[in-house]
């Protein structure tokens, strides 16, 4: 059994009076792929916000890599790439200066990033588009370059908030597969109100509810995950 | 280069493409070109004193404008969640932010430095009060754009922040009016919050280290609260 890299226990978060995480108590191995799965307002964002520092858990603690997100939190965000769900671009950027700019926040050192920039553009067919402007790009497009800002410091850990949302089809299938050659050698969260995609792209599933964490399951043990879905939640 | 070397730059960069910069910079200019010529015109003496009062204005109104997207916009566009969980302390998130916006007043300041150069072509005058005046200026500009700063990073909306810098600048600069109602000793506290009472002093070329303590005391306090607002989710 591997490592566990997340490790999140008994984690509270609440918004003034609102509950939007209940002592919720989770491990993800090296190299796991978890899709986060529940409806909207299940507590999914709030919980990866809170993996990746963005927010801080009222009670109980997070960990990542073995550094606290609230009290060690650049440490711990090191080993983080995200993609937020509503791909947040500085839109009157270029995409190689976009991409270099993330980079260097990270703390790529400056003599590496085109290194680094030429590894996420072939990974991600960017190559054509790193001359253009943000605000010119198509919304597949721009999702390729939210995933590859997480990607450019080559982090462990790859954390993608609804990352199909507003895709067309074959943008949907073209962002599967990358995920599923990113699972390679990363471990991966992923959070969708979309039950066919996770099933697609997880190894494990955990069932989020109001907040609560109802089930941890395999994907491969579990063959019909609708069915549990619709009776968990 | 450090995490606020990389973060300034780009603040720099985003400052001097956005057409804020060049409008605001070009109706201060305007604005000072006209009153100059006019001062001179009429009293034909060598002196700053009334066009130093007249950047006090203009700086009051047109910073909150300058300062209105710094947080506002990225909070917006959802970008400020890029920036802060990136691997960088929040405070170099807030410095970058405030230098680079210092460094545009600072660049308007600059270009009205031909004002004491023709007072020296055609007269004489006295220096003191001029290296004094600008000393205040620069005084002026790090705690208005800090205000600034601060009441951008509590909004998604530009013009409530503008709107309310705007407020707490003229609340600022008539606070010594409250003394007249205020009883002993909270007089005094009124006196001393006044903004125009410790520039008025530096203009006539006296230089009082309480001040200058004010303006260093009140900018550090308002970076400070921005670093906690920001850090505090």
């Amino acid at each position: 059994m591997s490592e566990p890299v997340i490790v999140a226990r008994r984690v509270t978060k609440l918004y003034g009076g609102v509950t939007a995480i209940r002592d919720l108590t989770l491990e993800v191995e090296r190299g796991e792929i978890l899709g986060l799965l529940g409806p909207n307002g299940s507590g999914k964002t709030t919980l990866l916000r809170m993996v990746t520092g963005y927010l801080s858990p009222t009670t109980g603690s997070l960990t990542v890599a073995g550094h606290d997100t609230v009290r060690d939190p650049l440490a711990a965000r090191r080993h983080i790439g995200y993609v937020p769900e509503s791909v947040p671009l500085y839109t009157h950027m270029r995409v190689r200066e976009f991409l270099g700019f993330m980079a260097r926040l990270h703390g790529v050192p400056r003599p590496a990033v085109g290194e680094a920039l030429a590894r996420v553009s072939e990974r991600l067919d960017l190559g054509g588009v790193l001359s253009m402007p943000i605000r010119t790009l198509s919304r597949g497009y721009r999702q390729r370059v939210a995933i590859a800002q997480a990607l450019v410091h080559n982090p462990d850990i790859v954390i993608l908030d609804e990352p199909t949302n507003g895709l067309d089809p074959r943008q949907i299938i073209e962002t599967r597969r990358l995920l599923l050659e990113l699972a390679r050698d990363h471990t991966i969260l992923i959070s969708s109100h979309i039950l066919g995609e996770i099933e697609k792209i997880a190894r494990h599933v955990a069932i989020l509810l109001r907040g609560q964490l109802l089930a941890v399951r395999s994907v491969a043990d579990t063959p019909d995950l609708e069915s549990l879905f619709l009776s968990l939640t | 280069m450090s995490a606020l070397g990389v973060l300034l730059r780009k603040e720099i960069h985003a400052a001097f493409v956005s057409p804020i910069a060049y409008v605001i910079g070009a109706v201060f200019l305007l604005v000072m070109g006209y009153t100059f010529s006019l001062t001179l015109f009429f009293t034909k003496v060598a002196n700053l004193t009334y066009i130093f009062h007249q950047m006090y204005v203009l700086l009051v109104l047109l910073t909150p404008v300058l300062t209105m997207r710094a947080f506002a916009e990225e909070r917006r566009t959802d970008t400020l969640e890029l920036l802060l969980t990136a691997p960088v302390p929040t405070v170099s998130i807030v410095l970058a932010k405030f230098l680079a916006s210092l460094t545009l007043v600072t660049a308007m300041l600059a270009a009205s430095i031909v004002y004491p150069a023709v007072l020296w072509l055609y007269g004489q005058p006295e220096w003191a009060p001029i290296y004094g005046g600008y000393l205040a200026l620069l005084l002026l500009a790090c705690l208005l754009v800090s205000v600034g700063m601060l009441t951008s990073s509590m909004t998604e909306n530009q013009m409530v922040a503008a709107t309310t810098s705007l407020g707490v600048f003229l609340m600022l600069w008539f606070a010594d009016s409250a003394a007249y109602l205020a009883p002993e000793p909270l007089d005094a506290l009124f006196i001393n919050l006044s903004l125009i009472g410790h520039f008025t002093t530096f203009v006539r070329g006296s230089l009082f280290l309480s001040d200058a303590g004010y303006y260093v005391t009140l900018s550090i306090l308002a970076l400070f609260i921005t670093t906690r607002v920001l850090a505090d989710r």
